[in-house]
């Protein structure tokens, strides 16, 4: 099965590519070398016989037939001219002289010219001779030949050789091409699986990772990470659900029991005209808590990217601080800011002011009467931060993380207004903006942080 | 003028359409329904509209493509979407298909009134004033300076917006969504009573303890500036 998936694979119909395309250039590669090489042996061999020609020749032409014959017979017997072989005939190719028996039947019989011939003798592995020949004054003919057997069994040697080593490589390669596609195609299939089984029920499984950290790991981590965020986004459908039960229904509950008496009553003009005014201040809290609730899933599935211009942080945050200014008044608080700056980041005003409100509202709830709350807004290296500080009773570590769960009232706080969305309204927003949030002590009291990352050019140019 | 406080209403849902044609009618409107696309386009295309309201979401053709058709015929009449869908992105689709104001469901039929009466106003005459009064407040819009029964009030820039935009609509219920969008420039509604407590202390500067209220709640919905008599 993985086989048959393997030889389907587009990753090894590639590598087969490969495999071929390299194959080819190193055929034509070895081919070059063999055939350079074969005439560099033959342009030698050449050279030898063209001066031995000349010698011999310019014997004739001095000491005329008689000498030439002489020294080709002197040739013939000294060792020291070793393979070379010399040939005088007459007009018609009978030999006169020399250590051939007769003119070789390979060659042409014509009055000049360069060939090769064999020499078979019995008992022995035939030789194999290069010759040149000239036509000499009064008729005669001389061949001069020397010996290239050993060259062209180095050349078949090659051949082999080469033969050989492209065979292995290719094999190599179509061996190592298969290796490789199956390894990638049995990752693929262990994704596919993977995603089948998540697919059909268990949302709780993850695609293995084989701890390489190579591309598929990566891969694995970043299909995990995303059935997180699923995971978690379910999860969140479910508790806002509960919530939803349990925050809504009260005051659902309360109208309704109100209509029900009221419907009961003998009617009254001023008990009903209260009890209408009443019901819809009710109603709309609960519309208002609704649209809280929706107004977060929208900011998390928002389309983030084309809703973020560039603007200017401090500048937001000083809109805030001057909208609850008469706020922390109230209180007897004091509401300062620092930062007069302009931080540019790429974001959208409305979801900041209201991340930012939230904060602030917070902390002025929160705060101690009569204290101190600071925003400041930094431009830092590696982005912008915007914080939010106050000098009350702060928030118990073991609490950190679930104030910024929706609905999430701590106990001391269950008395004060607010219907616990807030915080996850940051949290939403700050997911949106790329940002962290941070909460650490103000000894005493609490600091919210808003870490933004810069905004990069590219992004900015992404604007519409 | 009697034609121009007639009104186009394009919502699918019969009782809802009742109910705001009902309540824009006691208002003065006179409110011509219509429950699908195509009959909203037709109507938008005979008749001359103060306001048009038109639901996003509609069988066959949408609100936005009402919109954008009757923008592309040259009517323009102040339209305000009424939509189901949430306002994080819609309202900028909206409002960039044509539409001047955007309403998401549910909504005060108060509201909604207070909407449709901003831009009735708009489509008719714009009169440019330097000298806003209401009862014996004075706001001088040159030099920014507010005085009650000629005494000076000393305001924030944005309290000073704040206190125009109430004047320039004196005697309607303002609510606090408007405020905000024509005030702030926001388009949220915030989870928390700020703009109560701001405007508290717009109306503790405004209004002192010697002179006539001229800021009031409305409970539910948001301010009123009312000059007695």
């Amino acid at each position: 099965m993985l086989l048959v998936k393997t030889l389907h694979s587009s990753t090894f119909k590639l590598a087969l590519l490969c495999i071929a395309i390299f194959g080819l250039i190193l055929f034509a590669f070895l081919v070059y070398i063999l055939d350079t090489s074969t005439n560099f042996g033959a342009a030698q061999s050449d050279a030898v016989l063209n001066g031995d020609l000349q010698i011999l020749r310019e014997t004739y032409e001095e000491l005329g037939q008689e000498g030439l014959t002489g020294k080709i017979n002197r040739n013939a017997n000294d060792p020291r001219v070793g393979q070379g072989l010399f040939l005088l005939t007459d007009a018609n190719y009978r030999p006169v002289a020399g250590s051939l028996a007769e003119w070789p039947l390979s060659l042409p019989r014509e009055p000049q010219g360069t060939g090769e011939f064999e020499l078979v003798s019995d008992g022995a592995e035939s030789r194999i001779f290069r010759a040149q020949w000239t036509a000499l004054a009064g008729g005669v003919h001389l061949l001069a030949a020397t010996e290239i057997t050993d060259l062209r069994q180095f050349q078949r040697r090659m051949a082999y050789a080469f033969s050989f080593a492209a065979l292995f490589i290719v094999i190599v390669g179509a061996a190592s091409g298969v290796i490789v596609t199956r390894r990638t195609v049995g990752r693929i299939e262990g994704i596919n699986a993977a995603s089948r089984a998540i697919m059909e029920s268990d949302l709780q499984k993850r695609i293995p990772v084989h701890g390489d950290s190579d591309e598929w790991d990566q891969l694995a981590a970043n299909l995990n990470s995303m059935l997180d965020r699923i995971e978690f986004l379910m999860q969140e459908v479910k508790q806002v659900g509960d919530s939803i039960a349990h925050d809504l229904r009260t005051p659902l509950t309360r109208m309704r029991a109100r209509l029900e008496r009221a419907s009961l009553r003998p009617r009254n003009a001023k008990d009903d005209q209260a009890l209408l005014a009443s019901t819809i201040v009710d109603l709309d809290d609960v519309l208002r808590m609704f649209r809280a609730l929706t107004r977060i899933s929208q900011i998390e599935a928002s389309t983030q990217a084309n809703m973020l211009r560039t603007l200017d942080l401090s500048l937001v945050a000083r809109e805030v601080a001057e909208l609850f200014d008469a706020a922390a008044e109230e209180r007897g608080s004091r509401l300062e800011i620092d930062g007069n700056e302009p931080i540019e980041i790429l974001g959208d005003r409305d979801l900041l002011f209201d991340a930012i409100s939230n904060l602030v509202d917070n902390a002025i709830k929160h705060g101690r009467t009569s204290g101190l709350v600071r925003i400041s807004a930094d431009a830092c290296e590696n982005g912008a931060v915007l914080m939010v500080s106050d000098d009350g009773p702060g928030v118990p570590a073991n609490e950190c993380d679930l104030i910024f769960k929706r609905f999430y009232r701590s106990e001391k706080s269950r008395c004060t207004p607010g219907n616990g969305l807030g915080l996850s309204i940051v949290a939403a927003v700050a997911r949106v903006h790329g940002a962290n949030v941070k909460l650490s002590s103000n000894e005493p009291g609490l600091t919210v942080e808003l870490q933004f990352p810069p905004s990069t050019p590219s992004q900015k140019s992404a604007q519409f | 003028m009697q034609s121009l406080r007639r009104i186009l209403l394009v919502e699918d849902d019969p009782e809802l359409s009742a109910e705001i044609a009902d309540f824009l009618a006691t208002e003065g409107y006179q409110i011509d329904q219509a429950l699908t696309g195509d009959e909203g386009l037709r109507l938008g295309r005979t008749n001359p509209y103060a306001v048009m309201l038109i639901d996003r979401m509609l069988p066959g053709l949408d609100g936005l493509s009402v919109i954008r058709r009757l923008r592309g015929e040259g009517n323009d009449a102040p339209a305000l979407i009424i939509s189901a869908l949430g306002e994080v992105d819609e309202r900028v689709r909206g409002l960039r298909a044509g539409g001047d104001d955007y309403l998401t469901k549910p909504f005060a039929l108060s509201e909604l009134s207070a909407r449709v009466e901003a831009l009735a106003r708009r489509s008719s005459t714009i009169v440019k004033e330097t000298i806003l009064r209401a009862g014996d407040l004075e706001l001088d819009l040159v030099s920014r300076a507010a005085t009650r029964a000629g005494k000076a009030i000393k305001l924030l820039p944005r309290e000073f917006k704040l206190l125009e935009y109430l004047v320039r609509n004196q005697g309607k219920v303002v609510p606090r969504s408007m405020l905000l969008q024509n005030v702030w420039d926001l388009h949220f509604d915030p989870t928390t009573n700020i703009i109560d407590v701001y405007v508290g202390r717009l109306r503790r500067k405004v209004d002192g303890e010697d002179a006539y209220p001229l800021i009031h709640t409305v409970r539910g919905i948001g301010f009123c500036l009312r000059a007695p008599g």
